[in-house]
């Protein structure tokens, strides 16, 4: 399909999958080199950036997002904002305040989360470049439920200046695509250095090496818990690398259980900080009764505005470093991670890459999801939140189909700064796999 | 997590939580925690960073400059004569 | 009584601490401002090089020990000044720990700590309806400097920020009062409980707050009653502390990481920074180096450093002798004059030189002093200072008890200066007379 068809037929695309919340009224491409669509908790100036929240809804920011801006420098016209879990706080992209995406293989169920529209555009849209916000794994398992390859970074190694804040020692801003070849062009545009995040300042270049991955570690801890029909998509799976002459190997990796727990401590500390900011002033449309005392002002804009998870996350982060608890939670979880990123590094000091499926389960009904506690839904991202908080690379790849015809999607972990190994094994990945994409009836 | 601390929690937040919220937090919390004891038996490590890569030494030289004009910042705000409206102090 | 504070003072950094905005006075509210110090979602800060030195340069001053490496935190509560809801503050690591402030050179005033903060920006009161907020004050870099529980009384309280103030200013060049003066949190017990006095702006409302505090704990401890733990305010037109909550209310900061900035590594750039000695630090080491009195060294650095660097040339070149004779003689006397008109002081110590060397007598010298820092010909100094020594002179002759006097206590000599001060009517300044008087009795000793 044309990028001019696409941008004409986008009311009624969206209409059906919900993918974006604000969207451009343009129908012509004009000049544009290619179209591209970023997650709503990137700053955009030309459109309304509400990060899935009612809070920010009227917030216009003055300023794109370092990595939106280098994709408009290359000649990307931005399409929409995808839609998204309240502040990238699920699993599934159903706890917003604004709309819900639906999977393109079955509008019943869940695109993944918390980048569900865009891994939905992603699937849905040819030629179609997303950019994804992946905090625990919200890159990866969006991508593995709608069937696309998606990459979340070495942490640093895109500049977060105009992301909204989840958790700021956990966020990293990826690549989604249908395409293999797109996670390594497109990455390659919004990597790099940018004054404006310091945290992107220590980056050693990107390589575009080619280098294949010789050998994968399979952590036993990974394979745990799964759905059958994952299951036998991951065998599989490792059947077709071993075909391709990589040496797989199961290791134990007896950090990755503590990564759960220590992720949602520091995820949900630093969340209830960043959001402190939300009381009803300065930004976002809400505006209450100034005439109240500012506390009570504060609580009333708080109370009203935020959904459900959100009140969770931040009531979770704030006891987690309260006095009397922050040694127990906070402090000890910092340690963790740390042990963490050392069970990789010793791991990978033998192996290329780390792989296990992405996630436990393929995409779930809406309804299945309503009877799911929190505890449950967290439960679920045991296998992308350990990558995440090591703030290594790590990339969905789609790897089969399940007996409803939903994608199952493996995970690959590199070493810090190795985007390079990922790339080449999408690539190598792509041209054996028969991608099955979903029909999409305008 | 019993319903006093997470009054105490809430309110150090700035949530206020109706009764049916606050009983279903306690309950949520409540298990979530249970659920974090994993941590009490996790090996800890003596180093730890602020971040899971180091950041070293980023640093801006003293330079004033002002990159957005700051009329478009406050275009969508509250104000009254330039100041940002707010509600009452005390 | 025990009086601990914590001073907050601002840096004088050109642009902000986490963004660019300056920090000159703005031309009206939220002119000086960014998405950074708005705390706009998506914004992110950068910390300014200079915050980093300045607290460094501070943490010298006090004899602190400084950290190898430092990091940020966040302080989380609520209040309509503070854009992010958030302060970045620094909670463990900070830049130094552990100095100590020698109070009058004497008294040791333990330093608890020194860390570098952002300022809030600054409400105001509409009625008492709603508020009105500038944040041009926002992301301002501030040092807070925590002292131990040493300070003894309100009155010592205010001395030592005096004290510390100027220390301060001549390391790291601060600009005067107005906006930028201090601020303090003023913590004092008079029994065994502490209540804290938050925001206290000026050295003489420090003192004011803490004295009514002082007479307000005695009086409950007298009456049998119990001391509340609680934070209070000051106001200041009323002259009292009134109560702003209870310690149960205080609140919860639930200080984490600020990722945003990563860490320090701040020992090299602490090995090479060197601090200028503190005004303090001077006297003492000059009294004892050139074994004057630490009056007259006070006085020299209180005049200017400029004046007291110049005694120590001279002291080193030809002598403390000479350099107590002319530089705190009438190179002092004259100095503001010289200050005054702009004049460089480089042709002063050829004079003396000369006067050393024997070309020129004694009131030569003087005279040629004079002429050189207030700009007078040397026909009207002349004359004048001929005048000035005569009427010394006539004063001593009819009164001698004065020079013998003298020798036992120097305050002799005010005698002969209130008189010369009164019968020349404000012709001569009094730095002036007061030399005259004591160059003219010394050379009758």
């Amino acid at each position: 399909m044309s990028m001019k068809r696409i941008m004409e037929s986008l009311g009624t695309v969206n209409s059906k999958y919900q993918m974006f919340h604000a969207m451009t009224e343009d129908t012509d491409p004009g000049d544009a080199k290619f179209l591209f669509s970023a997650k709503d908790n990137l700053t955009s100036k030309d459109m309304e950036t509400c990060a899935g929240s009612r809070i920010l809804e009227g917030y216009f920011p003055a300023f794109d997002a370092t990595a939106i801006a280098r994709m408009r420098e290359a000649g990307g016209k931005l399409i929409g904002k995808t839609n998204m879990d309240e502040f990238g706080f699920g699993t599934f992209s159903t706890n917003s305040g604004l709309e819900i995406p639906r999977n393109p293989y079955d509008l019943e169920r869940a695109c993944g989360g918390s980048s569900g529209g865009s891994a939905c555009a992603a699937a849905v849209f040819e030629d179609h470049v997303s950019l994804g916000v992946s905090t625990g794994g919200s890159i990866c398992c969006p991508a593995s439920f709608c069937g696309v390859y998606g990459i979340a970074p070495t942490y640093g190694r895109v500049s977060r200046y105009g992301l909204i804040d989840y958790g700021n020692s956990l966020d990293k801003i990826g690549v989604m695509s249908s395409k293999a070849g797109d996670l390594r062009k497109y990455m390659g545009m919004i990597a790099g250095r940018d004054e404006k995040d310091p945290t992107s300042c220590v980056q050693p270049e990107m390589r575009n090496d080619h280098r294949k991955i010789g050998s994968i570690a399979v952590p036993r801890e990974g394979t745990e818990g799964l759905s059958k029909d994952v299951a036998k998509a991951f065998a599989d799976a490792l059947d077709e690398l071993r075909r391709m002459g990589i040496d797989v190997e199961e290791v134990d990796m007896p950090s990755l259980k503590y990564a759960m727990p220590a992720y949602y401590v520091l995820a949900t500390s630093e969340a209830s900080t960043n959001l402190a900011r939300y009381v009803g002033m300065r930004y976002g449309r809400p505006q209450g009764d100034l005439s109240l005392k500012f506390d009570d002002y504060f609580s009333s804009i708080r109370s009203e505005y935020f959904g459900d998870e959100a009140k969770r996350r931040i009531l979770l982060g704030t006891f987690t470093r309260m006095v009397g608890y922050r040694d127990r939670y906070y402090s000890k979880a910092r340690k963790v991670r740390q042990v963490v990123i050392d069970d990789y590094k010793r791991v990978l000091e033998d192996h290329d890459a780390v792989l296990a499926p992405t996630m436990p389960f393929t995409a779930p009904r809406f309804d299945e999801i309503s009877g799911m506690s929190a505890l449950d839904s967290y439960k679920a991202d045991y296998l992308t939140v350990p990558a995440n908080i090591a703030g290594t690379p790590h990339m969905n790849v789609p790897c089969g189909y399940d007996g409803n015809g939903m994608p199952i999607g493996m995970q690959f972990v590199a070493d810090h700064w190795n985007e390079d190994l990922l790339f080449t094994m999408a690539e190598e990945w792509e041209k054996d796999f028969e991608m099955r994409r979903p029909e999409v009836v305008a | 997590m019993d319903r006093e601390t997470v009054e105490r929690v809430a309110r150090t937040a700035h949530i206020k939580l109706t009764e049916d919220e606050l009983e279903k937090y306690s309950r949520d919390l409540g298990e979530i925690l249970t659920y974090f004891e994993l941590l009490d038996e996790a090996p800890g490590c003596e180093r730890y960073g602020v971040n899971p890569i180091e950041v070293a030494d980023v640093l801006r030289d003293d330079v004033p400059r002002m990159d957005i004009d700051a009329d478009l910042l406050l275009k969508d705000m509250e104000t009254y004569d330039r100041y940002v409206r707010g509600p009452r102090l005390s | 009584m025990k009086i601990g504070l914590e001073i907050h003072v601002q840096l004088p950094t050109k642009s902000k601490m986490f963004c660019s905005c300056p920090t000159t006075e703005a031309p009206g509210p939220n002119t000086h401002v960014c998405p950074t110090c708005l705390g706009m979602p998506g914004s992110r800060p950068v910390l300014n090089k200079k915050v980093l030195e300045y607290g460094i340069m501070l943490a010298k001053l006090l004899g602190c020990r400084i950290t190898d490496t430092t990091w940020f935190s966040r302080k989380t509560y609520f209040y309509p000044d503070m854009s992010k809801s958030v302060q970045i503050t620094q909670y463990d690591n900070p830049i130094g720990e552990g100095g100590v402030y020698m109070l009058n050179g004497k008294k040791p005033i333990r330093i608890t700590r020194i860390h570098i903060e952002e300022d809030p920006g600054k409400t105001k009161r509409v009625g008492d309806l709603s508020s009105l907020v500038d944040y041009n004050r926002s992301g301002i870099p501030l040092a807070e400097i925590v002292t131990e529980p040493d300070i003894s009384t309100p009155a010592e309280a205010r001395e030592f920020l005096g004290q510390l103030i100027a220390d301060i200013r001549h390391v790291i060049d601060l600009p005067g009062d107005g906006e930028r003066s201090i601020r303090c949190d003023c913590n004092i017990s008079v029994g065994k409980e502490r209540c804290e006095v938050k925001n206290v702006t000026g050295l003489k409302n420090v003192e004011r707050a803490l004295t009514f505090e002082m007479v307000r704990q005695t009086k409950i401890l007298k009456a049998g009653g119990k001391i509340d733990r609680e934070t209070r305010r000051f106001d200041e037109e009323r002259g009292v502390t009134i109560s702003v909550r209870k310690k149960e209310f205080e609140a919860d900061y639930g200080y984490i990481d600020e990722p945003d900035l990563g860490v320090y590594h701040i020992k090299e750039l602490a090995d090479s920074i060197r601090i200028r000695e503190s005004p303090q630090q001077m006297t003492v080491r000059m009294a004892r180096d050139y074994g004057i009195d630490e009056k007259m060294a006070k006085q020299l650095i209180t005049t200017s450093v400029d004046l007291a660097e110049l005694f120590e040339t001279v002291a080193k070149d030809v002598g403390v002798q000479n350099a107590v004779k002319w530089v705190a003689g009438p190179v002092s006397a004259n100095w503001k004059a010289m200050e005054a008109r702009g004049a460089d002081p480089s042709g002063i110590m050829p004079v003396i030189e000369k006067y050393v060397s024997g070309q020129i007598t004694d009131t030569e010298c003087g005279i040629e002093i004079k002429c050189l820092l207030t700009g007078e010909d040397a026909d009207s100094v002349k004359e004048a200072t001929g005048d000035l020594d005569k009427i010394v002179m006539e004063f001593l002759d009819a009164n001698p008890a004065v020079v013998s006097d003298y020798k036992k206590n120097d305050k002799a000599a005010n005698k002969a200066i209130g008189f010369v001060m009164k019968s020349t009517g404000g012709r001569f300044s009094s730095a002036e007379v007061v030399d005259a008087v004591k160059r003219i009795i010394e050379s009758r000793l």
